[in-house]
Parts: C-alpha cells; structure tokens; sequence
C-alpha cells in the first residue's frame, strides 16, 4: 500500500476532526483488531435547510483506491438513493469524483462532501445514473419531490 | 515533567460546533464524564439539557461517555442539534 496515499488520509482525518461542516461525519471504518482501515470511511451527509432533504442524513460510503489521491475515492450510498445522479448501486456521479473529468489531487474529502450535499438538491439532468428517478424528475415534478421528501423522513437523523 | 506537559496529557481542548456554526470552547480532562460539559454548554447557553442532542462522529454523546472512551483528541469538535419531536425541530 502506497505511504502517500496513506499520509494524505491521515491528514485528511486529522483536518476533519479539527474542522468540519456543520452537521457531516467522516471516520474511518476499523479493521477486525480494531485498528482504522483508513482507506474505507463512513460517512454522513445532512440534507441542506430550506431544501426536501432537510432534516435528513444520508449515510455513505467513501472507498479510497490506493492510487489515491492521484485517483478519486468511490463515494457510495448506503442504502442507495432515489437520484437521478446515484447510481442502482448507491455510486455518486459527480464530476469532481471522476478521474475523466474534475477530479484533482487537491480536492479534500470536505470538498467532496459538501459537493454530494449540494448535488442532492441539484441533480444534473443532463447525465442520468439510475433510470428511476431520472424519468420521474423529467416526466413529473410533483411526484418527484413527493418521494423525496418521503425518502428524506426515512433518513431522519437516527436516535 | 513540567506542570504544564502533565496538564496537557490529562486535559483536552473540545469545540461544541452550534448550528449558527458559534464556537464554544472547554477544557476537560479525559476522565470526566461529558454530561459534565454538556450541562455546562446548555447552562451557559440557556438551553434545556433535553432540547438539545451532542452528536461526535455520526454518533449521540452518552452523559456517562469520557473523552478517553471515545478516542477523543485535542481540538476535536462536537455538534450540538436541536432535539427533533414531532417531525418539527422544537422551538426552545
């Protein structure tokens, strides 16, 4: 495993315990002996106020490739999300995340985080991911926002 | 060891992050129960205890939970959210 993208994940950890939005969680995950497994993270995402995800928190998965930070983590939704940019498997389609497109070794996993955050509220017609929610945001809004605003009382923040 | 290398293996530094992203600081030792500081923060803030919640790391900040039991480390920042009832957030 690369010290570099070791080192980077360190610092990112630390950076994010120091400070972090308002409301996000990110920890690495722990290996069966209970030491971190920093290249796979859990992660909370809260849904922005004022928009159909507030109030919730979205959980995620960040998986981070050991070419890392030369190539972007995988972010995955866990469940997966009714989004017209998630994919059936719970995978983020998000420019900054794509190694072909935005994705820059200086992106920080706050970047990132508050990139998915904004993208709820925001999908991107233009570059579908899951069929499902994509035909319902085209065909009809109304039912569109009804799901998720359903989806959204499914994820209020778990006691 | 100096006075002050002891004091800062014993105490940590712990931000309480509002939703107005305000800052409240505490020193705390690493043995001491966080009810100790989450009363502190709701008195001096004047809130009920029971309106609010302490979230570390995606998970509620127990009264009974210490620092040393949570991993914390100096200069770690708790969220502090407003108790949700009803499907309302409450109104304190």
């Amino acid at each position: 495993m690369s010290s570099i993208c070791l080192a980077r994940l360190a610092e990112e950890r630390k950076l994010w315990r120091k400070d972090h939005p308002y409301g996000f969680w990110a920890r690495p995950t722990k290996n069966p002996d209970n030491s971190l497994n920093l290249m796979v993270w859990e992660v909370g995402i809260p849904g922005k106020q004022g928009t159909l995800w507030e109030s919730g928190v979205f959980k995620l998965r960040m998986l981070f490739p050991e070419d890392y930070p030369q190539k972007p983590p995988k972010c995955q939704f866990t469940p997966p999300l009714f989004h017209p940019n998630v994919y059936p498997s719970g995978t983020v389609c998000l420019s900054i995340v794509n190694e072909d497109q935005d994705w820059k070794p200086a992106i920080t996993v706050k970047q990132i985080l508050l990139g998915i955050q904004e993208l709820l509220d925001n999908p991107n017609p233009n570059s579908p991911a899951q069929s499902d929610a994509y035909v319902l945001f085209k065909r009809d809004r109304a039912a569109y926002d009804e799901r998720i605003r359903r989806q959204t009382a499914a994820h209020r923040a778990a006691e | 060891m100096s006075d002050e290398k002891k004091d800062s293996l014993q105490h940590i530094n712990i931000k309480v992050v509002a939703p107005d992203q305000s800052e409240v600081f505490f020193k705390i030792k690493r043995t001491t129960p966080l009810s100790k500081l989450m009363n502190a923060y709701c008195e001096r803030q004047g809130k009920q205890r029971s309106s609010v919640r302490f979230m570390f790391d995606g998970a509620r900040v127990e009264d009974h939970a210490t620092p040393e039991q949570l991993e914390m480390e100096d200069g770690d920042a708790i969220d502090v959210m407003v108790e949700q009832v009803g499907g309302f957030w409450a109104v304190n």
